[in-house]
């Protein structure tokens, strides 16, 4: 068996002196595409930034790739697009195409121009996001959808093996929303990749996503499978009075190209 | 020399001066323009103003000390850029606040200086409003060393100060250094700003440092493209800036920040009317 992508044990993260998360342990194993839901405030961003190493543990351990957090180094393996990637600065005098390819900066070549393969993997990835059209337009004058498509392209231009997304479809509509989780599942499949996204889209984690993480200070995770009722899982964290209508045959349909 | 017209420009080419002082020009044109542009995206700007004027403290050391001001000028800035970041960064000023203090203590401290020498006031009118014409051979080494220095500083980093300045958080997480990278992008702010007070004088620095980027911003280009306009624009504006008053004998500085001024009114026109 493969070692995990992320392992996190008892694991507790406070923010100026309040606990955010308390005592998690869970386990994201490679290829996993981890839908992670919860209350607005529940600490999901938190969690997220605690594994990148952004903000410290206050006690309990993580272990990327089977090694301890401290001694890991090889973070280029891990791409995270932050929940305000995408309210940038609109007059910011950069194209799809120069934003995609500062992805390429790696810890290693710095102050080195970047090559002919860099820019070659540059338009594949735009290729595969479908923004090829729009490479060479600024970014401040994309839609919504295709801001969040840039982005998520200079994350993937790394090439990392874990994808991490903190809500990247706020403001889209929801033909855009299924589009882009159908093109996420195609990048889960295709490349092996290892994706968490937060998300408020119930249907969409649980018709595409291999796994569900519930995070209200207290973390529940479980694989989405035929038997997993979801309304357990969701009421430890929206409380018992929260009813998802879910059925599972609806799930092909809901994205529009399918 | 007001006898002349443009039409002697090519015989003024051939003086050893007005060589110099396009040289020293020219490449001090190319660094403000650039480092200049990274401040606007920065939202920095008025670092270099509050630099420049803080440099006024260094001048007045030299004079003092019998040694070249430009020299002392560089060493008070740099120590004043630093002193902003540290600021910043611990919290104790916000940015304006911090370079207002930079400001107080470079200004105030240059005229102590200068009250204690009993004044040097031709010399130092010559820093507050610039003297590129009468450059001598010391002084173009230092500009033209130091703009060569910035040139290459910010050629072989350029991507990962685009990298910093579009998104910190990410560059940091992406294992860019971001915190030597951008002690080293304002140690090279100090540098260019040094340069400018020869060439333009303390004064309207500033306008040498955010007219050109500004125009370029105007045209909705990549970021390559607004680069190279920006340092066209601060090119072009040193160039007639220098020509122009040699042939009317008129005061240097002032028609170059006049003309990249008119250079940025007509963008801007152009992008509204165009």
């Amino acid at each position: 068996m493969t070692t995990p992508a992320i392992e996190a044990e008892a694991l507790t993260v406070t923010r100026s002196g309040t606990t955010v998360i308390s005592d998690a342990s869970f386990t994201i194993e490679r290829g996993d595409y981890v839908g992670m839901v919860g209350p607005n405030g529940g600490g999901k961003t938190t969690l997220l930034q605690a594994l990148l190493g952004i903000i410290p543990a206050a006690s309990g351990s993580i272990r990327l790739f089977g090694r301890d957090k401290q001694a890991f180094s090889e973070w280029e393996r891990i791409a995270y697009v932050a929940q305000d990637a995408i309210s940038f600065d609109a007059s910011f005098p950069l194209t799809v195409r120069e934003l995609t390819g500062l992805g390429r900066i790696t810890r290693d070549r710095l102050g080195r121009p970047l090559s002919r393969d860099d820019w070659q993997a540059v338009d594949e990835i735009l290729a595969l996001m479908e923004m090829d059209d729009l490479a060479d337009r600024r970014i401040g004058r994309l839609s919504g959808g295709q801001k969040q498509r840039v982005f998520v392209a200079k994350a993937l231009v790394r090439d990392p093996d874990i994808l991490l997304l903190d809500e990247p479809v706020t403001g889209v509509d929801a033909e855009t929303q299924e589009r882009f989780y159908k093109k996420l599942s195609d990048l889960n499949e295709a490349r092996d990749l290892t994706i968490v996204i937060v998300s408020h889209d119930l249907a969409a984690v649980f018709c595409r996503m291999s796994k569900v993480m519930c995070v209200n200070r207290e973390v529940y995770s479980a694989d989405i499978t035929e038997d997993l009722e979801p309304n357990e899982i969701l009421r430890e964290v929206y409380g018992d009075h929260f009813h998802f209508v879910f059925h599972r045959h609806e799930c092909t349909g809901v994205f529009a190209d399918e | 020399m007001s006898s002349l017209t443009l039409l002697d420009l090519p015989r003024l080419l051939g003086y050893q001066f007005f060589q110099h002082a396009l040289l020293g020009g020219l490449l001090t044109a190319l660094a403000c323009a650039w480092v200049g542009f990274f401040l606007i995206l920065r939202r920095e700007t008025m670092i270099g103003d509050g630099i420049a004027h803080t440099a006024f403290g260094g001048i007045a050391l030299g004079l003092l000390l019998h040694v070249n001001p430009l020299l002392t000028a560089w060493v008070v800035s740099t120590v004043a850029v630093l002193g902003i970041a540290f600021m910043r960064r611990r919290g104790i000023a916000h940015s304006d606040a911090a370079i207002a203090v930079m400001l107080a203590l470079g200004f105030s401290g240059g005229l102590v200086i200068i009250s204690l020498a009993g004044g040097f006031n031709v010399e130092l009118f010559s820093y507050l409003f610039g003297s590129i014409l009468t450059i001598d051979q010391t002084d173009l080494g230092i500009v033209s060393g130091l703009s060569i220095a910035a040139a290459l500083f910010l050629g072989v980093f350029h991507k990962e100060l685009l990298s910093i300045t579009f998104d910190e958080e990410a560059a940091r997480l992406m294992g860019i250094p971001v915190t030597p990278l951008s002690v080293g992008f304002h140690i090279l702010v100090a540098t260019t700003v040094t340069l400018s007070i020869k060439v333009i004088g303390i004064i309207l620095v500033v306008a040498l440092i955010v007219l050109p980027g500004l125009t370029a911003l105007q045209f909705n280009l990549s970021f390559r493209q607004t680069t190279m306009a920006a340092v066209g624009v601060g090119l072009l504006s040193m160039f007639l800036g220098i020509s122009l008053s040699a042939v009317y004998d008129v005061a240097t500085s002032g028609v170059i920040v006049f003309t990249a001024a008119a250079l940025f009114i007509f963008a801007a026109l152009y992008r509204r009317l165009g």
